[in-house]
């Protein structure tokens, strides 16, 4: 496992409003290097909550997140940005790509943003899009190009510029069983080709069995903890019985 | 639930959206009110409705009028284009068009009456306050607060006839098929311009050439009139809008491929422009129009306003010019001038007494040549055989054919001055001629009183009682004062200039308000993108950058693009226009600067606090 990329502690957030409302009650969890982990829990379990404390959206009400030994709400908004670009990618579900710039664009915005050298610039954006197969995509327009497509021009985009730690929210929510498969696939690589530490938030068994851990979530506690072993169709029916067992997930079965 | 229940809530449940179009109504409303108060006040009661001043009131009223008929109607299609979608929720739902066009009507209907009705209460509060920024602009002794009954009553039926024909027409501008397409997807995608260089090129040579044409005054221009005008007009709108359409197509183009594009937040500003290229366009367009009129506007009245003493002077040269008809009784006269003289001891002034001969018929001046050197301050020396002509009216050059002239046909002419030499109008040219000669005229002689004073326009006072104690009296007096007529040609230029400063004031809004409201309409998409890059790591400094130099873009291309074509014109009439107007109109661009300046970092901040609030 090594040294840990992302160390959280004793994480709380409160949601302060007519009722004031716990989402997040006191988590400890570590990401080890080249790990990918996935979160589960019923709805309003606070598993979003958690991925957005760690993501840096949302900041926590108490307690600490390490990502690289550092602490990203000490810095200010734009080293938080920096920090933001250069440490962690982001997945989300509803791809959140700029509807003005063409698929080539969207994919280098995190590098333009740091005005890298243009040479420099297209050699990850090539070696990127091979690694993705996405070469024929890159002069469309997002409008263009389906929701499967999409999420893997959104994925090119998290990875681009190598990070650390790669963020995703339910990145198949918004897919077909076909588009789940191949973005799910293309997680595995990144992870095993890239070496990158990986922490999904999603509610679908099948997508979490690609994880090796994964950790689930209930009442804004951490609940229970599983391994996957050599056999994935195994891990599958573990991750169904533990959500049996939360009560959240049995209407999916 | 009754449908009125609906409307009511309609709007209640989304009053920002409704805020700002009820506040730019409720803005072009009490500019109108503001008018008419004025208009209708007691004090111009006795002016007649048919002199420059009533007309130009009259007209600034109608244009007001029209102008906030443009305006409401534009801020109704802004709103409801960012309404579209919640009426297409209605539509799916199964309301009817009938039903959809019902809703929005009545809804119009509500705002527009609120809006009036405020304009009204907050137009009554302000009032007492314009009426004295009016009373001290105008220099009017009697400007006072007064219950403008008209005024409410004009403003209230005008206003709802307005609200009623407008939001008539435009609930015809629904269209179905755009509401339910928004439904299904929030991006509305819009095409981009092509280029037509070709056709750029074809408008500005028309243009120019409809421009030289225009300048050298060619006969093409008398003989189609008003038509050339419409034309000429027409032509150089639409080359503005093919010059700012297309040369941004053009500049965009050109930035993507220059390095700099992938710099930083380059490539957003870039995008940003490119996906919204003909709005944009359309926006920039409408802002140069706006922006032109008011510059064209202010350089016309402002100038107006500050020639007032040069035009008097050139009009009427003293101070006070006392003639005295021949046939007039010598008793008066004499008492005439003595009062004159005792008015006049206590200021600075220095007196001519001089005297001319006149041709009564032809209304042709006769002068000797110590009189002329006399009044002029000068020592000009005339042979005998020669004579010099000057203007007896304004902008009229003086008589040089003298062959009929029983006196001067054998003499030469030695030199024309143009300035004309006594009031205008007075004779049609007077000639100056060597003493011996003038001794010989025998024509009846005008004696002639001049006064002129040191720092003549600070004694109008003084003007105004000398004028009214001594008016002229045909075949006895004749009586004229720069000093007076420079008084009242600063009223009724005061009034222009107040006149011009309001309508400008609105075009300027009117413009920023235009501008504020397309922000507004697009402000939920561009919020979302926006978040969207936040979370990948874009600071807050960044969209700062990226807001700015589009709003940057926004405001000041127009700026630039009206601003040249003001110098443009101004250097193509250098000859015809004078030194002061060239000032004025450098002075007013730099304060129009200095407000867009603060109109801009205004909209700045409060679309940028926008952006980022949830």
């Amino acid at each position: 496992m090594g040294n840990s990329i992302l160390q959280v502690t004793n994480l709380q957030k409160e949601y302060i409003g007519e009722i004031t409302y716990k989402a997040l009650n006191g988590i400890d969890f570590k990401l080890g290097e080249n790990e990918f982990v996935a979160v589960m829990g019923p709805s309003g379990s606070g598993k979003t909550t958690f991925l957005n404390s760690v993501s840096t959206i949302d900041r926590p009400t108490a307690g600490e997140i390490l990502i690289n030994g550092r602490n990203p709400y000490s810095l200010d908004d734009e080293e938080l940005a920096k920090f933001r670009r250069s440490e962690l990618g982001f997945v989300f579900q509803d791809f959140n790509l700029v509807h003005t710039l063409t698929v080539k664009e969207n994919i280098l915005l995190p590098l333009t943003l740091d005005s890298l050298p243009a040479n420099k610039m297209h050699q990850r954006l090539t070696h990127i899009s091979q690694f993705l197969g996405i070469e024929e995509l890159l002069p469309k327009r997002i409008y263009e190009i389906s929701g499967g497509q999409k999420q893997r021009v959104a994925i090119a985009r998290a990875v681009i510029h190598e990070p650390s730690l790669l963020l995703a929210d339910e990145p198949t929510g918004n897919l077909d069983s076909k588009a789940v498969n191949d973005v799910m696939n293309l997680f595995s690589s990144i992870h095993t080709e890239l070496k990158t530490a990986i922490l999904m938030v999603t509610h679908d068994p099948y997508v979490a069995s690609f994880a090796n851990r994964i950790i689930f979530i209930k009442d804004g506690k951490l609940y229970n903890e599983i391994h996957r072993g050599n056999n994935r169709k195994q891990f599958y029916q573990e991750i169904m019985d533990t959500l049996a067992f939360l009560g959240g997930g049995q209407h999916e079965l | 639930m009754s449908f009125n229940h609906i409307v009511v809530q309609n709007i209640l449940r989304d009053k920002w959206t409704y805020v700002s179009y009820f506040l730019s109504s409720m803005f072009s409303i009490i500019i109108f009110f503001l008018f008419t108060v004025i208009a209708f006040h007691p004090s111009l009661n006795s002016m007649d409705p048919g002199s420059t001043l009533g007309i130009s009131l009259m007209l600034a009223s109608m244009l007001v009028y029209l102008f906030s008929f443009i305006f409401i109607a534009y801020s109704i299609m802004a709103f409801l284009k960012k309404k579209t979608k919640t009426l297409g929720i209605f539509m799916i739902t199964g309301a009817s068009m009938k039903q959809i066009r019902t809703l929005v009507f009545r809804e119009n209907i509500l705002i527009g009456v609120m809006a009036i009705i405020a304009a009204i209460i907050l137009g009554l509060v302000i009032t007492p306050l314009f009426l004295m920024g009016a009373k001290a602009v105008l220099k009017a002794e009697t400007f006072g607060m007064y219950i403008p009954i008209k005024a409410i009553v004009l403003t209230v039926g005008l206003f709802l006839v307005l609200f009623v024909v407008i939001s008539k027409i435009m609930t015809r501008f629904i269209n179905k098929e755009a509401s339910i397409q928004l439904l299904k997807s929030d991006i509305v995608i819009e095409k981009s311009i092509n280029s037509h260089y070709l056709l750029l090129i074809i408008s500005i040579t028309i243009s120019t050439t409809l421009s030289y044409l225009l300048k050298i005054d060619h006969e093409i221009v008398v003989s189609f009139g008003i038509l050339y005008y419409i034309v000429f007009f027409a032509s150089i709108l639409s080359t503005i809008y093919l010059i700012i359409s297309q040369g941004m197509c053009f500049l965009l183009k050109i930035f993507e491929k220059s390095p700099a594009y992938m710099r930083k937040t380059n490539m957003l500003l870039a995008s940003n422009l490119n996906a919204k290229m003909k709005s944009h366009a359309n926006m920039l367009f409408l802002i140069t129009i706006l922006i032109s009129g008011v510059f064209l506007c202010t350089s016309i009245l402002f100038s107006s306003y500050y020639n007032v003493a040069k035009d008097s002077e050139a009009n009427y040269p003293y101070s006070f010019q006392y003639i005295a008809d021949p046939k007039a009784d010598a008793s008066m006269v004499k008492a005439d001038v003595e009062y004159l003289e005792k008015q006049l001891s206590t200021v600075d002034s220095q007196k001519y007494f001089i005297e001319f001969k006149s041709n009564e018929d032809k209304r042709l001046g006769y002068m000797s040549v110590s009189n002329y050197n006399l009044l002029k301050n000068q020592t000009v020396s005339l042979n005998n055989n020669e004579f010099i002509a000057v203007a007896g009216n304004h902008k009229l050059a003086p008589i040089t054919n003298i062959d009929e002239d029983h006196y001067l046909k054998h003499l030469k002419l030695a030199s024309v001055d143009e300035r004309n030499l006594l009031s205008t109008g007075f004779q049609q040219t007077y000639f100056i001629v060597p003493d011996l000669l003038y001794n010989s005229i025998d024509y009846p002689v005008y004696k002639t009183y001049i006064f002129e004073l040191d720092n003549w326009t600070t004694h109008t006072e003084l003007a105004r009682k000398i004028t009214e104690d001594l008016p002229t009296i045909s075949q006895q007096r004749y009586v004229a004062s720069k000093i007076d007529l420079y008084d009242s040609e600063l009223f009724v230029k005061s009034v222009m200039f107040f006149i011009g400063s309001m309508l400008s004031l609105i075009f300027l809004s009117a413009a920023m308000s235009i501008l504020y409201f397309y922000l507004q309409t697009t402000l939920l998409q561009e919020k979302e993108k926006y978040l969207g890059i936040r979370k990948l790591g874009l600071s807050k400094k960044e969209l700062f950058t990226v807001v700015s130099k589009e709003l940057a873009i926004l405001i000041f291309v127009p700026f630039a693009i009206a601003i040249t074509m003001l110098f443009v014109t101004l250097f193509a009439m250098r000859t015809m226009v004078s030194t002061t107007f060239l000032k004025v109109s450098l002075m007013s661009s730099v304060c129009f600067f200095i407000l867009f300046f603060v109109s801009y970092l205004f909209i700045r901040k409060n679309y940028f606090k926008r952006l980022l609030s949830n």
